[in-house]
């Protein structure tokens, strides 16, 4: 085996005394670089950014310990609890509707009906826009005086819908932004995941006249569950990220009705210059989503241990 | 040369790279001819004006200045971010009294590098809220003045027989005249830090103000509920301002009226020269200023773009005097004449005021009342987050989720807590 000649190799006295093998030094050794730059812009800021939670950090000059005193004040703050409620509702309805739709156009785009090609071709290009993009444009279909939507309901004669300067029509239409952009994403991972089932089951089934549906609830969706799990996680981490399309569509606006957590941080960071407050909304928000991760993976995993015992 | 790269070499490398990373901006430092600033920009000619600034004075002091632009939303965000690292990237920076209060421990005051009688040369308004009020050191310098007059559409008012509103019933009665097929009598934003503007200026009219004589919350008068009631009915049950305007920071503001869709607004100085130019204007020749509207009060804000020195500068002597550069009489004549902005120093402006001929010598007589008569909100410690409150209070009135009372008594009773905690009274 090649490792043989270095093992091989003579040591000094003060090589013996490390725990670790001549090889794995030798590899530490050319991946610190890597792991300092690591360590320089990553660990770092999150570390800091965690330990300056627990600190009065404005600007003012000073600032002092007040332990838990920034995330108190957020928990029972009333701008949190919107941002948060906010937060919830938009994760839960967006990931739904997301995971549903991208499964079903899933299904549709893997048969072998005309067009779909051309179908999944098209599915690649709200993935690959930029969310500010996606932002920019939503803002201007939604505008009620010049927006493509209100322009199409005024043709069928139905009233003007107020969609970003109504609470809950803002917070439908950043939902629907955000559908837009990454249900296609959902549609290719499960495409992915749907073509490549064994199709033994599948045709076992259906030579015991089991209905497509029958098929799909009881063989298909089973078969991927790994893939559906890759896909919530995915969405997860991603709802509670979500920025851009929201700050350029209302600006967590009107009157905080779109205020996701990363919005109401960023307010807090750089217009009440409130750092101590932010890193703590950050860390919540943090805590939240590990907290839903845990919770998505954690039961059905205690569920499976129960049975085996 | 051998190919093979050993490990000593590799570490040797690895640490030249790193010390030279690191040894770098004291170098840089140590010279103290070069200094670097961060500058506001704004519109294709910002680059020019300070270019020919940077090389005017250069040429003047020998001292050369290395600059970057930002527009004033992300230059805010930069200046925050490095401010809160105590970096001495920069030297100088551009700044606003919008939002000094936060900085009045990271500027280093500039009280000791002007005389008393260059100070009195600029708006004192300007000075006054430049300043933090429990030192009294000056936070930065005042460049050009921002304030407000009404841009109304001469052309239909005179079709109309109308004239330009002067006080709060007018402003209804001629919007109610001019709004209908897809027009609109008058656009206000709704939004972020212009709602506030706007909310600000209605309450000083209306006599009220934002703290008492303790500092303490007050804009949850009468007054203020008054103010903010007014705001949302122009747009909610007058319906003389765009429905969209509830999402309306400046630019959208702005573009309504250059657009030719609505026929009144409040638009700051730099709106002349926009409305003027062909390239940005729909409206070209067809529209004329009037005095901002006045209800018991004629008062709006009146403040300023401003010149700070960070106080992690090791090149404070050479920044401060590029600082000086940037607001003598020859650099805001300059501004003047490229951008219309309107000087910070009194004497300056009275000649350009002197100068104008027409419409101009009108809109600049009506600058300089409104900046005589002029306000801003305190620069009270924790003010700051205090803006953020009032920005989703404003916005949830004027989308109709809440009263205004009920918003400016919520918000009231949050801010007294949010100052409280960040020093306000002690």
């Amino acid at each position: 085996m090649s490792m043989a000649p270095i093992a091989q190799a003579p040591v000094t006295g003060r090589r013996r005394r490390s725990p670790l093998p001549y090889t794995w030094q030798r590899g530490y050794l050319l991946a610190s670089p890597a792991l300092l730059v690591m360590l320089a812009i990553l660990i770092y800021p999150l570390g800091y950014s965690f330990i300056m939670s627990f600190f009065r950090w404005d600007l003012s000059g000073s600032a002092p310990f007040i332990g838990t005193g920034n995330y108190t004040d957020e928990l029972l703050g009333r701008q949190f609890n919107q941002a948060l409620r906010n937060q919830t509702i938009f994760s839960v309805v967006s990931i739904t509707i997301e995971v549903v739709a991208g499964m079903a156009i899933a299904v549709l785009v893997n048969g072998k009906l005309r067009g779909m090609r051309l179908a999944r071709t098209l599915l690649l290009v709200p993935p690959m826009i930029a969310p500010a993009v996606v932002g920019l444009n939503f803002r201007w279909l939604f505008n009620t005086q010049y927006g493509l939507v209100d322009a199409l309901l005024r043709i069928f004669n139905l009233p003007d819908i107020p969609w970003l300067t109504h609470p809950a029509w803002a917070l439908i239409s950043v939902i629907v932004a955000d559908v837009w952009q990454n249900t296609p994403l959902m549609v290719l991972l499960f495409l992915a995941g749907l073509q490549s089932l064994p199709q033994e089951p599948l045709e076992a089934a259906t030579v015991d006249g089991a209905t497509p549906w029958q098929r799909f609830w009881h063989i298909v969706l089973p078969l991927m569950r790994p893939v559906i799990m890759i896909a919530l996680m995915l969405r997860i981490i991603d709802t509670f990220r979500t920025f851009d399309v929201v700050w350029l569509m209302t600006q967590g606006g009107p009157g905080g009705a779109t205020n996701l957590l990363t919005v109401y941080s960023y307010l807090l960071a750089f217009q009440a210059v409130d750092f101590g407050h932010a890193a703590a909304v950050s860390y919540i928000a943090l805590g939240m989503s590990l907290f839903v991760l845990g919770l998505l993976y954690g039961v059905p995993w205690l569920i499976a241990k129960r049975r085996a015992i | 040369m051998s190919g093979n790269l050993s490990r000593r070499k590799f570490l040797a490398a690895s640490a030249a790279v790193t010390a030279g990373s690191l040894a770098a901006p004291w170098v840089a430092r140590a010279d103290a001819k070069e200094i670097t600033a961060l500058l506001i920009t704004g519109g294709p000619l910002y680059p020019k004006y300070w270019e020919k600034i940077v090389q005017d004075f250069t040429a003047k002091t020998g001292i050369k200045v290395r600059y970057d632009l930002l527009e004033f939303t992300p230059l805010t965000a930069k200046v925050v971010t490095l401010s809160a690292a105590r970096s001495s990237q920069y030297d100088v920076y551009s700044t606003h009294t919008a939002q000094i209060d936060s900085y009045f421990n990271h500027f280093a005051p500039l009280n000791s590098y002007f005389s008393d009688a260059e100070l009195a040369d600029f708006y004192p308004v300007a000075v006054k809220y430049l300043r933090d009020p429990k030192t009294g050191n000056l936070a930065a310098i005042p460049r050009n003045m921002d304030a407000r007059v009404q841009y109304y559409r001469s052309d239909i008012y005179q079709e109309k027989g109308l004239k330009p509103a002067e006080t709060w019933e007018e402003l209804v009665d001629v919007g109610l005249k001019l709004t209908g097929n897809g027009h609109y009598g008058l656009v206000v934003p709704g939004q972020g830090d212009p709602a506030q503007r706007t909310f600000s200026d209605l309450l000083w009219q209306a006599g009220g103000d934002w703290v008492d004589q303790a500092n303490k919350p007050a804009f949850n008068s009468e007054a203020g509920i008054k103010a903010l009631t007014f705001y949302r009915d122009l747009i909610q049950k007058h319906k003389i301002v765009p429905p969209d305007a509830v999402g309306y920071q400046w630019n959208e503001n702005s573009t309504e009226f250059s657009s030719g869709t609505v026929y009144a607004t409040f638009d700051w100085p730099g709106a002349f020269a926009t409305l003027s130019n062909p390239e940005t204007s729909r409206v070209v020749g067809k529209w004329s200023t009037a005095p901002y509207v006045r209800d018991k009060a004629a008062i709006s804000c009146a403040i300023s773009h401003a010149m700070a020195l960070n106080g992690q500068s090791g090149r404070k002597e050479a920044a401060v005097e590029f600082i000086k550069y940037t607001v003598s009489t020859d650099a805001q004549r300059l501004q003047f004449d490229q951008f219309t902005n309107f000087p910070s120093s009194q004497s300056l402006a009275k000649e350009v005021i002197a100068a104008a001929k027409g419409p101009q010598a009108t809109w600049l007589q009506q600058l300089e009342t409104t900046i005589a008569n002029g306000k801003e909100w305190p620069k009270l410690a924790g003010f700051s987050k205090v803006c953020t409150l009032m920005f989703s209070a404003i916005e949830q009135a004027l989308s109709d989720q809440a009263s205004p009372a009920d918003s400016l008594n919520q918000a009231a009773k949050e801010a007294e807590e949010t100052m409280r905690r960040a020093g306000a009274y002690d």
